[in-house]
């Protein structure tokens, strides 16, 4: 801190000085790029190049305790990179698809229903299309009977057009298609809408004809681990538990779809049968068009109503009215409407906040410019740091740029000077994209390096024990990875290294002048050091054969192992200490518990008495706090962890998941993992992992207009300060999100932009600083912000905001804190036009 | 005479656990205005808790043995909070959490300050009232 100490740090890390590190002074007591002699001290002796099995130990055969059927019991993969995964490629499978889409969704109990026939009348009721809602198909990693309904229920409105957050509960809607008379007068498709929107009335005749809801089916069906309601009076009672529900306040009748599995439960078998479907019958003979009591009349046009798009579409009249903002790939606001007064955010309570996806794919001809600039340096504001954006104003002939964030007049350097035309706009705006471009790079230049550019850097960490053997796991990584080798980004200079144990640890040399790669194992699990200094970690193109030669031959070299220990702990560190020069990504291939040294788990997953009690989150919290503290490590040193968990049995995920959590990495978890089964999609996320674009050790910042700030950051990241967030490694698809709130009461300005930064290393050796900068006005009307709102951004904020309180909390305490929040939102958007139709009707 | 000394004795190690404190509120400070990255904050503060929690307990025990009863209850509820804080392994700060909960373990230790200041002046005035009486004996 020495160092630190005489710093005159003034805020943001981006250095302006040259000699000042953006890291912070972590990295001056690090030094990660120090090239150093052998990590570890006196290995000669300890080179053993024997082969596998004389090695292996007997050990005490562990048993394997009782199988968890982890999907069972909710052990879900909190940490799990899912729900973290950027909003941008969820959402846009979420875009309505056709009706018949779902049915392509290898799931049983869908397929059954997809075959329903439409029912008989014309569904009243809102215009809604019939996107059936399917749960979030391609990135499910587990199969459906482990699917949690919570994390996914947020996202079910996603595919409802009219009201995705008013989305009532399909459960209730089932009227099985199958029914008979009592519903045909009625029509199924009734209730969802009818009860979605509180305050509107109930039009069982009118004749806007509705696409059959054969997505009733897929309501019926999406609650993953319940089986659809086997009969249609059960249905039908709860279709009038919620009928019944409809009149009375919205609180009842509006239960989100967070709530409606457990009434569906609830309901299911709780009513009687038969005086359901009569009472259900009279219900609908006495619908009318008439008035009902509390409900909204026909005046009111629900077209004109303010809603948010139909699903998850981009806002095209926003992104009309802010032509130069970055695209909604990369910037999503969870409502393009800033609200002006803390009154309105009060009333507005659904998240507001940010979703960013810095690095997200862009199609062919959309990609994002880079510029260079040479002779100028980088263009910031003096104060607040702000890059210059396509909304900065230039006053003073030219001479004087005003940042649109800060509000202060800068100079402009004399190289970047271009005079004024008559309307006040550079007259070289062609020239410049970072001027007319809301998404721009530009390249670093030396002061925003703390050390050279580092290589793209691949270690993999693969278990080998019994299972990881018997499920297959071993092969299809060897095959996989050995098939990505050649399109690994950053040729020639990405390195590569490999690490694999079990109760002891195997180095592996890949030297390039070697013909077969040399194995050493270490057994000596107490006192972890690396046999060699360096080959451990070599330059792909260089050893390639080598590499190769180990692949192919690493399934076969442990095919008879019967080992079942997992010194997980151990190796960790070792890898870590192979790594800790450079950083990179660290890939885990983990199949079974930890049980040897350090950073053993127990098998606490174990007892099913502890779920639904207060204990229960601690289950979701890491339980030894050598994975934290190993996570905060490796971001310090550049190391991003990806953990690949394959068990049948409970795998602490919780505190496996830690590791990349706090490294900026991902956890793709396949429980009971068997090759012949799931072959193809660990084959195909292993390969999109590897082959993906990649930044490496990267900072993101984002920064705000005046009145707005940011208090909450959610995702897979350490914190580096206040608001930086530190990104060993990131990906075109991690997203993170941010949540903000009013500085003062009362927000005078009429804009508020935003700017997202992201410094890193690009895998081509650059080192760039990506800029995404948006506007959004402020308004004081509630309307406008739900016109304005975009749903695939809000729940995301939502799921990860309810992701974070399950680790304090009971399950039930945070879907009924969802849910209420969702009710609140729904209750206001009621009375905003409540007041209008009273004055409507006169 | 002996009594004046304890007195000085119990004066210096409340003064030792006011800069304890004091040194954990100026890291953390430090940390949210960029002086100092996370991680070397946390292990400072971390390398200074235990003592300030056994410099704690001792101070407490001291008080029991040498008859200030008074003063011993006056400290118990520091010590209870700091041996519950180390029963339910909060005391260590985290890396990971820490810029998450800095307002909270500022706001603790300010606390702490204000209950350590307050110990100490009730003790300074003791001492002197000990001083006082110890003339007014001579006398």
């Amino acid at each position: 801190m020495k160092t630190m100490g005489t710093e005159n740090s003034n805020g943001p890390n981006f250095p302006q000085r040259p000699a000042a590190p953006p890291f912070a002074a972590a990295s001056q007591s690090a030094t990660p790029f120090l090239s150093s002699g052998p990590v570890v001290g006196s290995e000669a002796s300890a080179f053993r190049a024997m082969p596998p099995g004389a090695t292996q130990t007997a050990g005490p055969f562990v048993s394997s305790g009782p199988v968890l059927g982890s999907e069972a019991f909710g052990v879900r993969p909190m940490q799990s990179g899912r729900s973290n995964d950027p909003s941008m490629p969820p959402p846009s499978s979420y875009v309505p698809p056709q009706v018949g889409s779902f049915q392509h969704f290898p799931m049983p109990q869908f397929s059954s229903t997809a075959s329903v026939p439409p029912p008989r009348t014309s569904p009243p009721g809102q215009p809604f299309s019939s996107p059936p809602f399917r749960p979030p198909g391609s990135h499910i990693s587990s199969p459906p009977a482990s699917f949690n309904p919570q994390p996914r229920t947020p996202s079910v409105p996603m595919g409802f057009p009219p009201k995705s957050i008013n989305h009532m509960p399909p459960g209730m809607n089932v009227p099985p298609t199958s029914t008979d008379s009592p519903f045909s007068t009625s029509g199924p498709t009734l209730q969802p809408l009818q009860s979605a929107f509180p305050g509107h009335s109930i039009r069982p005749s009118n004749a806007v004809s509705q696409p059959p809801p054969v997505q009733s089916s897929p309501f019926v069906a999406h609650p993953g681990g319940y089986a659809p309601p086997p009969s249609q009076p059960a249905t039908s009672a709860s279709f009038l538990a919620q009928r019944g529900g409809y009149v009375t306040p919205p609180s009842v009748a509006a239960p989100p779809a967070a709530a409606y599995s457990k009434e569906q439960l609830q309901h299911q078998g709780s009513r009687p049968v038969m005086g359901g479907v009569q009472g259900l019958t009279e219900d609908f003979n006495s619908l009318s068009l008439a008035s009902v009591p509390g409900s909204l009349e026909s005046v009111l046009d629900s077209k004109a109503l303010a809603r948010p798009l139909e699903g998850d579409v981009e806002p095209k009249a926003f992104s009309d009215m802010y032509p130069m903002n970055c695209n909604s790939r990369y910037l999503r606001l969870t409502t393009s409407a800033i609200p002006n007064s803390q009154s309105l955010v009060s009333r507005w309570h659904l998240p507001l906040g940010v979703v960013v996806c810095p690095l997200a794919e862009a199609p062919d001809g959309e990609e994002v410019p880079v510029i260079n600039f040479v002779s100028t340096g980088i263009i910031r504001c003096r104060r607040c740091r702000t890059y210059v954006n396509p909304y900065v104003t230039f006053t003073d002939g030219g001479r004087k740029w005003r940042c649109n964030i800060c509000a202060l007049l800068n100079d402009v350097p004399g190289d970047y000077f271009a005079p004024l035309d008559a309307n006040g706009r550079r007259v070289d705006l062609i020239e410049r994209p970072e001027l007319t471009k809301g998404s721009v790079e530009f390249v670093a230049p030396t002061e925003y390096m703390v050390r050279p550019p580092m290589p793209p850097l691949y270690f993999f960490l693969i278990d080998v024990s019994i299972s990881a053997v018997r499920s297959g796991m071993l092969e299809v990584v060897a095959e996989t990875i050995k098939s990505c080798l050649d399109r690994l980004p950053g040729y020639p200079r990405t390195q590569i290294g490999f690490i694999t144990f079990d109760s002891t640890l195997h180095f592996y040399n890949i030297k390039s002048s070697l013909a077969q790669p040399q194995m050493m194992v270490v057994s000596d699990l107490d006192d972890i050091f690396v046999p060699l200094p360096d080959d451990l970690l070599v330059n792909l193109s260089e050893s390639r054969s080598v590499v190769d030669a180990f692949l192919d031959s690493l399934p076969s070299m442990f095919q008879d192992n019967v080992n079942v220990e997992s010194a997980f702990g151990p190796a960790f560190k070792a890898a870590f200490m192979v790594m800790s020069q450079l950083g990179g990504k660290l890939l885990i291939f983990q199949n079974t518990l930890p049980s040897l040294g350090i950073g053993r788990l127990r098998l606490r997953g174990d007892d099913i008495h502890v779920y639904g009690t207060d204990k229960e989150h601690a289950l979701r919290i890491s339980e030894d706090p050598f994975y934290k503290q190993m996570a905060a490590d490796c971001t310090k040193y550049q190391i991003a962890v990806n953990v690949y968990a394959f068990s049948d049995k409970y795998t602490d995920i919780a505190s496996l998941g830690t590791l990349a959590k706090y490294t900026g990495g991902q956890v793709y978890y396949y429980p009971s993992f068997q090759s012949s089964t799931q072959k193809d999609k660990l084959r195909h996320e292993l390969a999109r992992d590897l082959m993906r674009e990649t930044a490496w050790e990267a900072v993101m910042r984002i920064r705000c207009g005046k009145g707005v700030k940011f208090t909450s950051y959610h995702g897979n990241f350490m914190l580096r300060s206040t608001d930086l967030l530190a990104l060993p490694a990131v990906d075109c698809d991690k997203a993170y999100a941010m949540e903000m709130s009013l500085e003062e009461t009362l927000l005078t300005n009429q804009i508020v932009y935003f700017q997202v930064a992201l410094l890193y290393t690009a895998s081509c050796g650059e080192r760039r600083i990506r800029v995404h900068t948006a506007a959004a006005p402020v308004v004081a009307d509630l309307g406008e912000m739900y016109r304005q709102a975009d749903t695939g951004a809000i729940v995301s904020l939502l799921c990860r905001l309810a992701i974070e309180r399950t680790l304090s909390y009971k399950l039930e305490e945070t879907r009924n804190s969802v849910l209420q929040r969702i009710v609140k939102a729904l209750r206001e958007y009621r009375n905003l036009y409540a007041c209008s139709i009273a004055w409507q009707g006169g | 005479m002996r009594d004046l000394l304890t007195w000085l004795l119990f004066f210096f190690v409340l003064i030792a656990l006011l800069g304890i404190v004091v040194y954990q509120l100026m890291c953390l400070a430090d940390l949210e205005f960029d002086y100092i990255n996370p991680y070397d904050s946390a292990s400072r503060i971390n390398r200074v808790i235990m003592p300030e929690f056994i410099s704690q307990g001792v101070l407490c025990f001291l008080y029991l043995i040498t008859g200030h009863w008074f003063m011993s209850l006056l400290s118990g509820p520091y010590l209870y909070y700091n041996v519950r804080l180390y029963t339910r392994r909060q005391h260590l700060i985290d890396v990971t959490e820490i810029f998450n909960l800095l307002n909270w373990e500022k706001k603790q230790r300010l606390i702490k300050l204000g209950y350590l200041i307050f110990l100490l002046f009730v003790s300074l005035f003791w001492m002197i009232w000990c001083v006082l009486e110890e003339d007014e004996h001579a006398l």
